[in-house]
C-alpha cells in the first residue's frame, strides 16, 4: 500500500491548519472565505482517509523520518474519519454562528484544524511522549477556542478553569509516563506491552503507579469523576459551537487513544483497574444524573447529561476482561466506537442546533426560553427533538442501537448491578431530556423570543438535517426500510471490527 | 405481495404522516388523506384476513436480517391471536378519525397516524428487539398528543405517563438484552427471535424469575393491572379524546397481548407457578377498579376505572391458562375494545359540547340527544356484559375459565361482574337519562353529526354480530389458542 496515502489525510489538515494561520494576518479575508477553506481542507482529508475505511492494516509508515512514534492502522484511520468528519460538521453547522460574531476571525479556523491535528496524532500515537504532545497540541487549540466568546463575561472563569486544571492534570500525565519509562526504559506502546508480557508482579509496581497517574488525565478529559466539576462551567463559558466540538469529537480522540493504550498495550494488566473504574463509573452515573436533573439552563443540562454518557461508555470499558493472553470480549470495545459515532451525532447535533438558534439575535438559554419553539420553527423542533430522544436512547434513533450493544456487552461480561444503575440513569434521563421537547411542543412562546428574519437557507440549517438524518438512518438502518437501500447498521460495525482487527497485526 | 404486505400495513401510517408533516399546512387535506390512509390499511387487513387460513401456523412471515452482529432480525408473522387484534385496530381507528372529524389540528391527525405505525408493528413483531423497538415508538405520539392538547395540568401528566411505561419498559429491555445473551451462552449464536428465547434452558430459577418480573412489569404497566396503575388517572383525565381511546382501546390490548406472545412462551413455569396469584391479582384488580368507579362524580374517571376494570379481567381469563379463558380474554379484548373505545369517544363528544364531565352537572341528555342516548345505552350493555352483546359472550367464557382453574376465584369474579353494570347503569340513570336540574340552567347539547354516527355504526353491528354469532369470530382463533396451550403449556385443549 502506498505509504503516502496514509499518511495524507493527516498532512492535510497540518497544511490547512498552516494556511490558516498564514492567511488569518489578513484581515480583508471574510469569514465565508475561511470557512470555505477550512471546508475544502477538511473534505479533502475526508476523502483520503475514506479511502482506506474498509481495508485492514497497520503500517508503520517512514520508519526511518518518524521512528516510529506513529502507527497509521485501520483503527486509527476510522477514528480519525470520524474526527474529521465531527470537524467537518461542527464548522458547517457553526456557519451562520460564526458569520454573526465579529470575533471569530481566521485564526479561529486555524486553531480548529490544529485542535483536529492534535487529535489525529493522538489516535495514531505509538508511544507516550508523542501521545502527550499530541494530546497538549489538541488541548491548547481548544483552550483558545474556549476563551473566544468575547460577549460573554464567563469566558475568564472557563477559559482559566480549563486552562489551569488542564495543564495540571497534563502534568500527571507525564509523571507517569516518567514513571512507566523508569520501568520499562522506553516509551513505545510495543515496548510497554513486551515488559508487562515478561514481567513478574514486583516489576510492574512502577508500571501500575505511572498507568494510574496517565489514567487520571484521561478521566480528566472525559470529565468523569472525580474529576468532572470543571465540565459545566466551561462548557458554559466556551462559545456554544466550540462547546459542541469538546462534547463530541474532543472527547472521542481521547477515548480513541485510550481504547488503543488498553487494547494494544496494557489489556494483561487491565482487570487491575476495574475495581477503581467500577466506582467511577457509578458516581459519574450519579453525578451527571443529579447534575442534569437541577439545571435550568438548556446548555448546562446538555453539559452534564453528556457526563451521563460517559459513565455509559465507561461502563463498557469496564466490561473489557482479559483471558488467555487476548481482551476476551473484543465486541465490547465495537459497542464502545458504535456507541461513540452515536453520541457524536446527536451530541453535534443538539449542541449544534442550539447554537444555531442562538445565532439570531434573540438568545435562548433556559428551558422556558424554548417554549413554543415547535409553533414558529417546526423544523427546528422536530430535528432537536429527534437528537434529544437519540440521546435519551428511544428506538429509532442510532443512540438506541449504541445503547443497544453497549448494554448487552455489559451484562454479557457479568456487571448486571452497572447495568442496572444505567438503566435508572437512563429512565432518569427520559425526564431532562423530555423535558426540552415538552417545553417546546406545549408552551407558548415568550414574547421576547419571538424570532425575526430567519434565514431558511443556509448551510448551517443543511448540516444540522445531515445529522438529523444520519441519526433516524443509524437507529433504523436498512433492514427495516429494506425497499430503500441505505446505509445499514452492521456496515458501521463491520468497520469497528476491521478496526479492532488492525491493532493485533503485528 | 404478501410479503410485503405486513410491512405496508405497519409503515404506511408512517410514511404518509412523514410525508403530511413535511407538504401541507391544511388541515383539512391532512384529516382527509390520514383517513383515506387508515382506510387502505383496513383493506389491506382485510386481504390478510381473507388470504388467512384458520390453522395455528404464523403466517406472511417475514424473516430478515437487521441488526446482524447481535442476530436482531426484521421478523413480522401473523397468527390467530395478532390477526384478531390486527382487525380490531384496522376497523377502530378509522372510525375514530371518523369521529373525531371537526378537531382543527394537523399534528391530531399525524400523530394518530404515527401511533397506528408503532400499535401494529409491535402487534405482528416476532423478534423481540423488534418488538420493544415499535413498543417505545408508539409512546412518542401519545406523548405529543397528550402535552399538546390535553387539559388541566397536561404537561406534568404526560411527563408522568411516559417515565412511568418507559421505566417499566427499560427493566423489559435489560431483560431482553440478558436473555440474549443467555441463548448467546447456551447456542453460540445471537437470537432475539421470541420461539428461539424460549428454548433457552441454562437460566436458573431465581435469575428466571427475575427476568419474568421485569417483563411482567413492563406489560402490567401498560394494562395496567394494579398496583401499577397509578399513571392512568391523570391521563385518561387530562388526555384529549384521541389519546384516551387510542390508551384504553388498543395500547392496552398490547400489553395482554405482549403477555400471551412473549410472557408466557418464554416464561411457561413462571407463569404456570404464579397463575394463581396471577389470576387473583385481576380479578382483585376487577373488584378495586370497579369499586372505585363507583365512588367517582366525573364520568370520564369512572370510565378510566371501568376500563381498568375490565382489563384486570382480561388479564385474569389469560392468566387462568385455559381454554376458555383464553379465548374469552381475545373476544373480551374486541369486545372491550369497541364499547369502551366508543363511550370515551361519546363522553368526549359531550365534554366537548357541555364544557363538563361531572354526573351532577349533566342530566337531560337522553332529551336533547336521542340518538347519541341510544348508542351510549348499546355500548353500555355491551360493556356491562347483557345477553345478545359481544360483552356477554366473553365475560360469559372468562368466567368459566376462571371457574375452571379455580372454583373460588370463579364464583368471587362471577359476583364482581354485578359491581360493573351497578356503577354503569347508575351513571347511565343520572348524567342521561334523568331530567336535568333546574337550577343548572339549559343544556346546551346537539344529537351527533352523521359523520359521527356512520363512524359508530361498524361498531354497533359488531357488537350484535359477536353477541350472536360468536362462533365467526372464535373459529379464526381457536385453533392457535389450542395449539398455543399444547405447545407451551402442554395443557390439553380441553381443559
Amino acid at each position: 500500500m502506498n505509504e503516502f496515502i496514509l499518511i495524507l489525510p493527516t498532512l492535510i489538515v497540518l497544511v490547512g491548519a498552516l494556511v490558516l494561520m498564514l492567511l488569518s494576518m489578513y484581515e480583508k479575508i471574510s469569514t465565508k472565505t475561511n470557512i470555505v477553506a477550512t471546508s475544502l481542507f477538511l473534505v479533502l482529508a475526508l476523502v483520503f482517509s475514506l479511502i482506506n475505511i474498509s481495508s485492514s492494516y497497520s503500517v508503520q509508515a517512514y520508519e526511518g523520518f518518524l521512528h516510529n512514534v506513529l502507527t497509521f492502522d485501520s483503527f486509527s484511520n476510522f477514528f480519525n474519519t470520524i474526527l474529521i468528519l465531527g470537524t467537518l460538521l461542527t464548522v458547517l453547522i457553526g456557519e451562520s454562528y460564526f458569520r454573526n460574531r465579529d470575533y471569530f476571525k481566521g485564526e479561529f479556523f486555524s486553531l480548529i484544524l490544529f485542535a483536529l491535528f492534535g487529535m489525529m496524532i493522538l489516535t495514531q500515537s505509538n508511544e507516550l511522549i508523542t501521545a502527550f504532545i499530541a494530546l497538549e497540541i489538541a488541548s491548547f487549540a481548544v483552550y483558545i477556542m474556549v476563551g473566544f466568546n468575547q460577549d460573554n463575561s464567563k469566558r475568564i472563569e472557563a477559559l482559566f478553569k480549563y486552562l489551569v486544571l488542564g495543564a495540571f492534570v497534563g502534568a500527571f500525565f507525564l509523571l507517569g509516563l516518567v514513571l512507566v519509562y523508569g520501568a520499562v526504559v522506553s516509551t513505545s506502546f510495543t515496548d510497554i506491552k513486551v515488559y508487562i508480557d515478561n514481567a513478574s508482579v514486583n516489576d510492574l509496581v512502577l508500571v501500575y503507579i505511572g498507568l494510574t497517574l496517565i489514567l487520571f488525565t484521561f478521566l480528566f478529559k472525559i470529565a468523569a469523576f472525580p474529576f468532572q466539576s470543571w465540565l459545566l462551567d466551561v462548557y458554559q463559558g466556551a462559545p456554544m459551537i466550540v462547546t459542541a466540538f469538546m462534547a463530541s469529537t474532543f472527547k472521542i480522540s481521547i477515548f480513541a487513544f485510550f481504547l488503543r493504550l488498553i487494547i494494544d498495550t496494557i489489556s494483561p494488566i487491565f482487570d487491575f483497574w476495574d475495581g477503581l473504574l467500577t466506582i467511577v463509573v457509578l458516581v459519574t452515573l450519579v453525578i451527571g444524573t443529579w447534575l442534569a436533573i437541577t439545571q435550568e439552563k438548556v446548555k448546562r443540562m446538555l453539559a452534564a447529561s453528556s457526563i451521563v454518557h460517559t459513565g455509559y461508555i465507561l461502563m463498557a470499558f469496564v466490561a473489557l476482561t482479559y483471558e488467555n493472553t487476548q481482551i476476551a470480549n473484543i465486541d465490547v470495545s465495537h459497542s464502545i466506537m458504535f456507541y461513540l459515532l452515536a453520541y457524536m451525532l446527536a451530541a453535534l447535533g443538539s449542541f449544534g442546533l442550539i447554537s444555531q438558534i442562538n445565532s439570531k439575535s434573540v438568545i435562548r438559554v433556559t428551558f422556558s426560553d424554548f417554549n413554543g419553539l415547535a409553533k414558529q420553527r417546526p423544523f427546528y423542533a422536530l430535528m432537536l427533538t429527534i437528537f434529544l430522544l437519540s440521546l435519551a436512547g428511544i428506538p429509532g434513533t442510532i443512540g438506541f442501537i449504541g445503547k443497544l450493544y453497549v448494554f448487552t456487552e455489559t451484562i454479557k461480561a457479568g456487571y448486571i448491578l452497572i447495568a442496572i444503575l444505567a438503566i435508572i440513569a437512563t429512565i432518569i434521563s427520559i425526564y431532562y431530556y423530555f423535558r426540552l421537547i415538552a417545553a417546546m411542543y406545549f408552551y407558548d412562546a415568550k414574547d421576547e423570543c419571538e424570532i425575526q428574519n430567519f434565514n431558511e437557507k443556509n448551510i448551517s440549517n443543511y448540516a444540522v438535517a445531515f445529522i438529523a438524518i444520519a441519526t433516524v438512518i443509524g437507529g433504523i438502518g436498512s433492514a427495516i426500510i429494506f425497499f430503500i437501500p441505505t446505509l445499514s447498521i452492521d456496515t458501521i460495525t463491520n468497520l469497528t471490527n476491521i478496526a479492532i482487527q488492525s491493532l493485533f497485526i503485528k | 405481495m404478501n410479503q410485503l404486505i405486513l410491512s405496508f400495513i405497519i409503515f404506511l401510517p408512517a410514511i404518509v404522516a412523514l410525508g403530511l408533516m413535511i407538504t401541507t399546512k391544511e388541515v383539512k387535506t391532512v384529516r382527509n388523506i390520514s383517513f383515506v390512509t387508515t382506510t387502505v390499511v383496513l383493506a389491506l387487513a382485510l386481504k390478510l384476513f381473507m388470504d388467512y387460513e384458520a390453522n395455528s401456523s404464523m403466517q406472511f412471515v417475514v424473516n430478515t436480517p437487521w441488526i446482524e452482529s447481535y442476530g436482531i432480525n426484521y421478523y413480522l408473522g401473523l397468527d390467530g391471536f395478532s390477526l384478531t387484534i390486527l382487525m380490531m385496530i384496522a376497523i377502530l381507528i378509522p372510525s375514530s378519525y371518523l369521529f373525531l372529524w371537526e378537531k382543527e389540528n394537523k399534528s391530531y391527525f399525524i400523530n394518530m397516524l404515527l401511533v397506528q405505525t408503532g400499535v401494529t408493528g409491535a402487534l405482528l413483531s416476532l423478534d423481540i428487539v423488534l418488538f420493544y423497538f415499535f413498543w417505545e415508538l408508539m409512546l412518542i405520539p401519545i406523548f405529543l398528543m397528550i402535552g399538546m392538547y390535553g387539559s388541566g395540568d397536561k404537561v406534568a401528566t404526560t411527563l408522568k405517563v411516559t417515565i412511568y411505561t418507559m421505566a417499566g419498559s427499560l427493566f423489559m429491555l435489560l431483560a431482553i438484552f440478558y436473555l440474549g445473551m443467555s441463548y448467546f451462552n447456551e447456542f453460540g449464536s445471537w437470537s432475539f427471535a421470541y420461539n428461539d428465547l424460549a428454548k433457552i434452558t441454562s437460566l436458573d430459577s431465581s435469575t428466571k424469575m427475575w427476568l419474568f418480573l421485569a417483563f411482567l412489569f413492563a406489560f402490567a404497566i401498560k394494562i395496567p393491572l394494579f398496583p401499577v396503575h397509578t399513571w392512568i388517572m391523570a391521563t385518561y383525565k387530562n388526555a384529549p379524546t384521541g389519546a384516551v381511546f387510542i390508551l384504553s382501546s388498543i395500547m392496552a390490548k398490547l400489553g395482554i397481548y405482549a403477555v400471551i406472545r412473549f410472557l408466557i412462551p418464554i416464561f411457561p413455569e413462571e407463569v404456570a407457578l404464579y397463575s394463581t396469584e396471577l389470576v387473583a391479582v385481576g380479578i382483585f384488580g376487577m373488584i378495586y377498579f370497579g369499586v372505585a368507579a363507583l365512588t367517582q362524580e366525573d364520568v370520564k374517571r369512572m370510565f378510566a376505572y371501568s376500563s381498568a376494570s375490565h382489563l384486570s379481567f382480561i388479564a385474569a381469563g389469560v392468566f387462568s391458562l385455559t381454554s376458555y379463558g383464553l379465548n374469552g380474554a381475545l373476544y373480551l379484548i374486541m369486545a372491550h375494545a369497541i364499547a369502551t373505545g366508543a363511550l370515551f369517544l361519546l363522553v368526549g363528544n359531550i365534554q366537548d359540547q357541555t364544557g363538563t364531565k361531572k354526573i351532577k352537572e349533566l342530566g337531560g341528555i337522553a332529551k336533547k340527544a336521542p340518538i347519541l342516548t341510544f348508542i351510549f345505552a348499546i355500548m353500555l350493555f355491551s360493556n356491562v356484559g347483557l345477553p345478545g352483546t359481544s360483552g356477554f359472550v366473553s365475560e360469559f367464557l372468562i368466567i368459566f375459565g376462571v371457574f375452571q382453574f379455580n372454583i373460588y376465584l370463579g364464583i368471587i369474579a362471577a359476583l364482581s361482574v354485578i359491581i360493573g353494570a351497578s356503577y354503569m347503569l347508575w351513571m347511565f340513570q343520572r348524567a342521561i337519562l334523568q331530567d336535568r336540574d333546574e337550577s343548572l340552567g339549559e343544556l346546551k347539547m346537539k344529537d351527533l353529526k352523521i359523520k359521527e354516527i356512520l363512524a359508530l355504526t361498524p361498531w354497533i353491528v359488531l357488537i350484535f354480530v359477536m353477541g350472536f354469532f360468536p362462533d365467526i369470530f372464535t373459529n379464526i382463533y381457536e385453533p392457535t389458542v389450542s395449539s398455543y396451550l399444547q405447545n407451551i403449556l402442554q395443557i390439553g385443549a380441553t381443559k
